[in-house]
């Protein structure tokens, strides 16, 4: 190979993972200029306070920002339980076969379409849940959203937790069991307080993937556009949101309030995103 | 607390929560393949037109689900096969030349760009399209084209990330074999490294076309629609399996259409689990029949 | 030496992998005694000690045949039996690795860990058990006045000794030790020679070595480890 196409393999190389991560970039640009007839006016951080009727020219997304943060909060509130436990069980508690099969279905579970979840929510989850609580209305509220995401975010939380424990040094984990630690003690004594970052870590990705998804508080939150008082009051996310009002008029302005929806979970995105990457740099044995 | 008790108590709470994930998990599942069985049939693909005649395009098919097929197997074709060369060699770069400064950098914006919501990655490809539409070309619209072209950006870092750890995760000797014997750094790449890398990053691959056919916020925002039969052209709208059962789900009029939306779930879910069975199986294959050697006591 | 035996290893086979690593062994272990065991690196002398302890189960693909009895107040005991649980076993038969490997937490909590694994909580008798067990491994009047400190603020030898202590504090009848200097200075090396030497006394040692002048400094017994099987030297 003549030293010209090394050359040109090098570029070719770097350009793509220039390209590759400008991509990131310009997806913040091209939110942050057609959401500029907003941002501009200085009204983004009033807008984030604000309530959302057209009819009055109000345009805020205060109510999407508190179903987004309902929603993925109590889907958290449902699935760190759950995913603890299996990853506990995974991590000694649970006969060693066993836990070779849930882990197996747990990363099997990361392939399952949210569009799948939202579907059988509305004809499985719903009318269970409008059935055990009358006030609950149609069933389409925060609580449904919630339990559907929790399924969605475990198996993100189980793998980042379980990260988290392999990367305990293995030379801890034999001495306590030659000091007779049984499954138990070694987990609490010795894993756990060293795996925290992955736990952490898990917790941030958990809430991450819950914030990002768009199918299953648009098909089973209700999508109803004010504050909500209650996990069985009806709410719309900040994606739901975007879903919804993108098929509106492109010139008004409860359009361009969508980039906004989408410069806010695109920063807090970014947030966690690097937040996770300051944890992966503590992680490792103390030494 | 006394750490017997403790004990207990956490040994019943973890077979408590791995049965209530998995049974719930399994239940949904259950109940998708109980309801959505019947429906399944040549029927519910081709509707009343015959295979042959409407895999060779020659009669259109309005009521089965082959258009939102051709739509999904197009829109993942494409976009994989976009993702597939940029991502691959930035997944290189990143491994074999790139400084450490640029390793952190970079590393920095394709992790943010992996973690994008797809709907908003779904609003930059729309955005991408007024664009085009205002400045350039009146007659522009979302289409498959945009579709494509988002859904690549969407699984860009998750074939750079399965590149780059592939190929750092050889070791130094099969690293160095070439190079002692004159080979060049390009050469080593290509005649060694990839070669050796290949199942790592197949697996990469198998995981984002995965993601390209269930993600549905993307292509919701950059020209799917209900109806619209076999794509025909880059710059038309098409049909979607994800999206079909999203619409299906709160526009259904009859039983039968409801049947089609649960029939549809199913063939999604069954693509996604043949996916995922591919990636492990290749991935398994790379770590060795026993799997990873983790031999604690061979002093 | 006409000690007692302490441990009895009767027509042991184990294999990895469906390899045989050691085929119908049948060996004794005399109490208050150091026996060595020595050989080529990779034929499965530290697998043997794992063994005497049960810590190879955690491995998956390894299999094992035959009985490993040990004495216990006049009795003898199937490690492998009811009678015995795993951790009990393992407070019995103590053992210390190649490398030091003390927890990640203070001196004192590494070797107060062993105690609140059974459960004992009084402040004071656990101070005493561990002021003992320092003494006993030589590593008192080093550590005493930094007790709170982390244990990787040791050196390589005192960390070695703070693992011995550790093993101590349990009051093990049987010290199993996998090549213990292997990871140290000649200094620090012989000061843990001159504990084990003090410490048959109190238990029975097995000690991995592959230093043929250690063995013969410090050994009652040396055994040596070749394909399948054990010789005595």
């Amino acid at each position: 190979m003549t030293r010209v196409t090394q050359q040109t393999a090098r570029i070719v190389f770097f350009l793509s993972a220039a390209v590759s991560a400008m991509a990131a970039a310009l997806v913040f640009g091209f939110l942050l200029v057609f959401g500029f007839p907003l941002i501009g006016g200085g009204e983004f951080f009033s807008l984030l306070a604000r309530p959302w009727s057209p009819g009055q020219g109000l345009y805020g997304f205060l109510p999407m920002i508190t179903g987004t943060a309902a929603i993925s909060f109590l889907s958290i509130v449902f699935a760190l339980p759950l995913s603890l436990g299996t990853v506990c069980f995974m991590g000694g508690l649970g006969p060693a076969r066993i836990s070779r099969l849930v882990d197996g279905f747990v990363r099997f579970m990361t392939g399952i379409p949210t569009v799948i979840y939202g579907f059988l929510g509305i004809f499985l989850l719903v009318p269970v849940v409008r059935t055990l609580f009358t006030s609950a209305g149609s069933g389409m509220c925060i609580l449904s959203a919630s339990l559907m995401l929790s399924l969605l975010v475990s198996p993100t939380m189980i793998i980042f937790f379980k990260d988290g424990f392999d990367s305990v040094d293995v030379r801890y984990i034999q001495a306590a069991d030659a000091l007779g630690a049984d499954s138990v003690q070694r987990l609490i004594y010795v894993i756990l307080p060293e795996a925290w970052p992955g736990i952490v870590t898990g917790i941030i990705m958990g809430l991450g993937r819950a914030m990002g998804d768009t199918l299953i508080a648009l098909m089973i939150a209700g999508n109803a556009v004010h504050v909500p008082g209650s996990i069985l009051d009806s709410a719309r996310t900040l994606t739901s949101h975007i879903a919804l009002v993108s098929a509106s008029d492109y010139d008004s302005l409860a359009f361009k309030s969508i980039f906004a929806c989408g410069l806010t979970l695109y920063v807090l995105n970014a947030f966690a995103v690097i937040a996770v990457r300051r944890l992966g740099r503590k992680r490792g044995p103390v030494r | 607390m006394n750490i017997r008790i403790l004990g207990g108590c956490l040994r019943v709470f973890s077979w408590g929560a791995v049965l209530v994930l998995t049974g719930s998990v399994l239940m949904l599942l259950g109940y998708l393949l109980v309801k959505g069985v019947p429906s399944l049939g040549r029927d519910l693909i081709f509707g009343q037109v015959d295979v042959l005649d409407a895999v060779l395009l020659k009669k259109r098919v309005f009521d089965g689900l082959f258009p939102a097929i051709a739509g999904t197997l197009s829109v993942v074709v494409l976009s994989v096969g976009l993702a597939i060369p940029v991502g691959v060699c930035a997944g290189i770069y990143m491994s074999e030349f790139a400084t450490v400064f640029q390793q952190r950098v970079f590393g920095l914006m394709f992790d943010i760009l992996a973690g994008i919501p797809s709907i908003v990655i779904g609003l930059f490809g729309f955005s991408g399209a007024i664009f085009i539409h205002k400045y350039i070309s009146k007659d522009f619209r979302p289409c498959l084209a945009v579709s494509v072209v988002a859904l690549a950006f969407l699984v860009l870092p998750y074939i750079t990330r399965t590149t780059q750890a592939a190929l750092q995760g050889l070791g130094d000797q099969t690293r160095q074999a070439a190079l002692a014997l004159g080979a060049t750094r390009v050469q080593n790449i290509f005649y060694v490294l990839l070669p050796r890398s290949v199942s790592g990053i197949l697996s990469g691959i198998i995981l984002a076309i995965g993601r390209c056919a269930e993600d549905t916020a993307v292509i919701m925002l950059t020209g799917v629609v209900a109806t619209a039969g076999i794509p025909g052209s880059l710059l038309g709208s098409y049909e979607a399996l994800p999206f079909y059962i999203y619409y299906i789900s709160s526009q259904y009029t009859d039983a039968a259409e409801l049947m089609s939306g649960y029939g549809a779930a199913i063939i999604l879910l069954g693509v996604c689990a043949v996916l995922f069975f591919l990636a492990f199986l290749i991935k398994r294959h790379v770590a060795g029949p026993a799997g990873p050697a983790r031999g604690r006591f061979h002093g | 030496m006409d000690n007692p035996v302490k441990i009895r290893v009767e027509n042991l086979t184990f294999s990895y992998h469906q390899t045989p690593v050691f085929e119908h062994i049948n060996l004794d272990f005399n109490a208050h005694a150091i026996t060595a065991i020595t050989g080529p690196s990779g034929r499965g002398k530290s697998t043997f000690l794992s063994l005497l302890n049960r810590l190879w189960e955690s491995q998956p693909f390894a299999k094992m045949e035959g009985k490993v009895w040990i004495l216990l107040d006049g009795q003898w005991v199937d490690i492998y039996g009811k009678t015995l649980s795993k951790p009990d076993l393992r407070r019995k038969v103590g053992m210390v690795f190649q490398t030091p490997n003390p927890l990640p937490m203070s001196i004192y909590k590494n070797m107060a860990f062993p105690l609140k694994l059974t459960g004992m909580t009084e402040k004071a008798l656990v101070d005493a058990k561990i002021t003992a067990a320092l003494r006993q491994a030589f590593l008192w009047d080093e550590v005493k006045d930094r007790l709170h400190d982390s244990a990787f603020g040791l050196s390589g030898g005192q960390q070695q000794r703070l693992c011995i202590a550790r093993a101590l504090v349990s009051q093990p009848e049987i010290l199993l030790l996998d090549e213990p200097t292997s990871s140290l200075d000649a200094g620090a090396a012989s000061v843990i020679e001159d504990l084990l030497v003090r410490l048959k006394e109190r238990c029975t040692l097995i000690v991995v070595s592959h230093y043929l002048d250690q063995v013969s400094r410090i050994a009652d017994t040396a055994l040596k480890l070749e394909a399948r099987g054990f010789l005595p030297v």
